[in-house]
């Protein structure tokens, strides 16, 4: 059974327009692997050119925020959900 | 963009009342039509006057329930206090480096708690800049 990973709006011109994607993966850094090999161009929204999770993207696993579990390295099982949301700040100040 | 007056107030009440701090929220429906506003806290600590930040887990969590309701996350909105009622280059610079590609961002000035004004914009990656979008009270 595979990882169900749930797209975000912005992200969906590279999905063909899907909510949810499935991907076999074991860990995080397979997944986007695994995602990338799909749908070209998803991987450079995620993680920087030195291969660290972008700032403002965040990958949830079951709810808890990878930067919290392992990282890229967090391991996965079949059946897990993965979320990937976008971080939302900004403000008044230049 | 799309929003009922009903709603449209309900933010601005939220603006009114968090002023002089920021205030943000999530704008919940489909397309371009905003069908449900959730209020969430500013989780900025340092700068709140002039700088806001939605937690991811409030995010996860709205986009739990607008999934479970039929309806996805449009887009955000945050205040302005005493400031124009359009994005900053720090919302610009978040937003390239961030996800927000086709995504509203409603920004809401609010000078002395009072007066209020409210422009939608939103995002285009191609361009790294926000366009103006209408903002129609349906």
């Amino acid at each position: 059974m595979a990882i169900k990973v749930q797209i975000p709006s912005p992200l969906r011109s590279l999905t063909g327009g899907a909510q949810e994607v499935q991907v076999d993966a074991a860990d995080v850094s397979a997944l986007i692997d695994g995602l990338e090999s799909r749908h070209h161009g998803l991987k450079e929204k995620l993680v920087d050119p030195d291969g660290n999770l972008r700032s403002y993207v965040r990958i949830f696993v079951n709810d808890e925020d990878v930067r919290f579990l392992d990282d890229k390295k967090t391991a996965l099982k079949p059946g897990d959900t993965v979320a990937i949301v976008p971080a939302i700040a900004g403000g008044a100040a230049s | 963009m799309r929003i009922s007056r009903l709603l449209a107030e309900r933010i601005l009440e939220q603006v009114r009342a968090g002023y002089p701090l920021e205030v943000c929220g999530v704008l919940v429906g489909e397309d371009r039509t905003v069908r449900e506003v959730v209020p969430v806290d500013n989780r900025e600590t340092e700068s709140p006057r002039v700088r806001y930040q939605i937690a991811p887990e409030d995010l996860i969590r709205v986009q739990r329930e607008a999934r479970e309701a039929g309806r996805e996350i449009v887009g955000y909105y945050h205040s302005h206090p005493d400031h124009p009622a359009r994005p900053s280059e720090t919302d610009r610079r978040v937003a390239a480096e961030g996800l927000s590609d086709g995504v509203i961002h409603v920004v809401v000035g609010v000078a002395e708690g009072v007066r209020t004004e409210a422009t939608a914009w939103v995002f285009h990656d191609r361009d790294q800049a926000f366009a103006e979008e209408p903002f129609d009270i349906i």
